[in-house]
């Protein structure tokens, strides 16, 4: 008789605990759970919750509109803007080359926290050059700074530039000094102003 | 009782001079200017010679005077002299300036700033007085101790001070036989000579033992000139190893390496050197007492970053975790300052839930150990604080050993996270299948633009252990994602591929754009604290 009672304390106490865990986990997914109604439809992405974007419209040759994406922390992401023109050539993208000439933007490798070793570019310096539809594009820097990377995977895959030039076909990425970024942003266009620009 | 101590020192005295090879060396040394305590570290001398405050350099001088006329055979009363008998080795200890030992620099006579109008009179100071000082500022910040350990930082200058008294006898008796014996290592340091020197007398006023790992002294002796002397005069000997400089441009001309060869090596000095303040017993006194609690907080709110986060003096976040926990504990162990580790951290927008995550807060300068109760106090407090930020448990006292098994969790430890993620189309079946079939999938991360400013741009491998969607009722596009990754994972950049340099991420594994709403930890597997 006595046993049976200790196995049944037992087992209430081994129940309890088990309850208590399965309370705390519904604590939890409650605290997980958010509500239907505060979800927007389509929420900010990811470069618009975490970039300010500003646009070069016409960059030293009529159609050459690039966009430089700014972080919080001062880093631009260099790309095409929509509505630059070799994206509008028919076939689109079909090659990226980083050797510019002077060098192989590619082939740069920048280590260490502080970047020393990055090679320092003024604003029109090039970047990369765009073939399409048998012509050559330049892309420029925008911005006078440091180059910290290129996106070598447009060598390999130009079409990224003609399916998401805003997010995975970016060109490169650059860390200008406060200084220099102060005096070139007035010449950068907002993301409003450049949409009436170009009647987006 | 006069007579009674002279006839302790002299049997102390008696039983030292065993140890020295001949009177008139000690004689010599004493000439020189070196101090009775130097005297003895030198021969290795152990034991309550240290301790006894009588005997000072003419006391000694006395008792190797009266030795020598009792080897002469000429017999002479016993009494050992007090310290007014002035004999002419001695006579400079009555004007200012000389008395300090060659080598110790004062260290071990115990004389500080204060005793110099009483320079003439008690030329060395007493262990007691000293002894008194420090337990007298020990009750003054009302530090409750169950035991204490001494260190000394000496400068250096008091090394290469030993060293030339060791050259000095060297060049005079390197032939005599009791030289070849007492091998420099016999002797004893400055700072073990200290310790002996004060440990009974700090016992007895503090009323608790010493031993190791406890309450720590720290008595930090400097000397401004001397320390500078040697630095000047190391700098301008060229042979010194220890100069390092950088290497410049091959177009200098010899003149300037020359100089800036100097310019380094004075810099290299000056940072190596130990503290230039000149020797106050008052301020160099310096405790260092650690306490250390293993807690795993959790935090609950998306407006608490970790630590404090000011940008340009002003405050970003409205609190931090740290603060938190660390000024309720600064409170009751009545400390000077803390310092928070924790094992790993998220961003201010990201919540630590479920089991939380263990930390380490170091509060330095303790009065107080708490106990158990004041344990609990402090969890109360963080706990029912106002705003509810951040909440605490398991809370207890650890050793150093904590803080090892805490690294090293951080680094290999496993950790769960739930996110909230939005799709660009609707979540299928085969989309949950997909992802969940997935076990240890290796991403590569190139370090994200968001923190590529401060840390360097490395590609890293990681892994994810496995993967579950949970479908949100009401919503075919949201659905909460659990994952459990690879310590140093970035979450956020996995689900939106951070531009591509994340591969693969969630939007590349379901084909089309994926963001991240809401981020939360949900499980740290750190057990062992419990």
């Amino acid at each position: 008789m006595e046993e049976s009672k200790e196995d049944e304390t037992l087992e209430r106490d081994s129940l309890e605990t088990v309850e208590k865990k399965e309370e705390a986990g519904e604590d939890l997914r409650s605290l997980l759970l958010p509500d239907i109604k505060d979800l927007p439809p389509i929420p900010p992405s990811a470069v618009e919750s975490n970039f300010v974007r500003y646009f070069a419209a016409d960059f030293m040759k009529p159609g050459h509109d690039q966009y430089v994406y700014r972080h919080a922390n001062g880093l631009c992401v260099i790309g095409l803007a929509p509505t630059h023109v070799a994206l509008r050539e028919k076939g689109g993208v079909t090659a990226v080359d980083y050797n510019v000439g002077k060098s192989d933007r590619s082939e740069m490798k920048v280590t260490g926290k502080r970047k020393r070793n990055a090679q320092h570019f003024e604003s029109n310096s090039a970047l990369c050059k765009v073939c399409a539809n048998g012509t050559f594009y330049v892309v420029r820097c925008c911005v006078k700074g440091s180059l910290l990377e290129v996106n070598d995977r447009l060598i390999k895959q130009p079409d990224l530039l003609n399916s998401s030039a805003d997010r995975e076909g970016y060109i490169a990425i650059i860390m200008p000094k406060p200084a220099d970024w102060l005096k070139i942003k007035d010449s950068l266009l907002s993301h409003e102003d450049y949409r009436k620009l170009r009647g987006l | 009782m006069a007579s009674q101590e002279t006839e302790e020192t002299r049997q102390i005295l008696s039983r030292t001079a065993l140890s020295f090879p001949s009177p008139r060396v000690v004689h010599d040394l004493l000439s020189v200017g070196v101090c009775p305590r130097c005297i003895f570290r030198l021969f290795g001398v152990h034991g309550q010679a240290y301790c006894c405050s009588a005997i000072t350099a003419s006391v000694l001088q006395s008792f190797l005077e009266e030795q020598k006329s009792c080897d002469n055979g000429t017999a002479k009363n016993g009494l050992v002299s007090d310290g007014l008998v002035r004999c002419s080795y001695t006579s400079q200890e009555s004007e200012n300036g000389q008395a300090y030992c060659c080598i110790c620099l004062g260290v071990l006579q115990l004389a500080c700033e204060q005793d110099q109008e009483m320079m003439t009179t008690s030329k060395d100071g007493s262990i007691d007085d000293f002894t008194a000082t420090i337990a007298e500022l020990v009750k003054r910040e009302n530090h409750h101790i169950d035991g204490f350990s001494i260190e000394v930082s000496i400068p250096p200058v008091i090394v290469a001070n030993e060293r030339a008294i060791w050259m000095y006898m060297n060049k005079k008796y390197k032939c005599e036989e009791w030289f070849k014996d007492k091998i420099p290592s016999q002797h004893i340091s400055v700072k073990d000579a200290l310790r002996l020197s004060i440990n009974t007398s700090l016992e007895n006023h503090l009323g608790v033992k010493s031993g190791v790992d406890s309450f720590r002294f720290r008595l930090n002796y400097s000397h401004l000139d001397a320390s500078r002397m040697l630095q000047s005069s190391l700098a301008n000997d060229r042979t010194c190893k220890k100069q390092k400089t950088d290497k410049k441009d091959s177009g200098d001309s010899l003149d300037d390496s020359h100089k800036s060869n100097l310019k380094n090596s004075n810099e290299h000095l000056r940072s190596e050197s130990d503290a230039v303040i000149l020797r106050t017993l008052e301020s160099m006194l310096d405790h260092a007492f650690c306490e250390h609690f293993v807690i795993p907080p959790e935090k609950f709110s998306r407006k608490v970053s970790q630590s404090r986060w000011i940008i340009d003096d002003e405050r970003m976040g409205e609190a931090s975790v740290e603060e938190i926990v660390g000024s309720n504990a600064l409170l009751v162990c009545k400390g000077d300052n803390y310092k928070f580790h924790a094992a790993g951290r998220e961003d201010i927008d990201v919540r630590m839930l479920g089991s939380g995550r263990p930390f380490l807060v170091e509060v330095s300068n303790a009065r107080y150990m708490p106990s158990m109760i004041d344990v609990q106090l402090i969890v109360e407090k963080i706990n029912n604080s106002d705003k509810k930020y951040v909440r605490v448990r398991n809370l207890k006292v650890v050793n150093s050993q904590a803080w090892t098994l805490m690294r090293e969790g951080e680094a290999e430890k496993q950790k769960q996270y739930a996110a909230l993620v939005w799709i660009s189309r609707a979540l299928t079946e085969e989309d949950l299948h997909n992802i969940s079939s997935r076990k240890d999938l290796d991403i590569i991360q190139r370090t994200p633009i968001r923190v590529l400013h401060r840390r360097s741009p490395l590609e890293r491998k990681k892994i994810i252990h496995w993967m579950k969607i949970e479908r949100i009722a009401g919503s075919c596009q949201y659905f909460l994602l659990h994952l459990c990754t690879q310590a140093g994972t970035y979450i956020k950049e996995f689900v939106h591929g951070d531009l591509g340099r994340t591969h693969p991420s969630i939007g590349a594994i379901l084909g089309c754009r994926a963001e991240i709403l809401q981020l939360d930890v949900t499980d740290v597997k750190m057990d062992f604290f419990d």
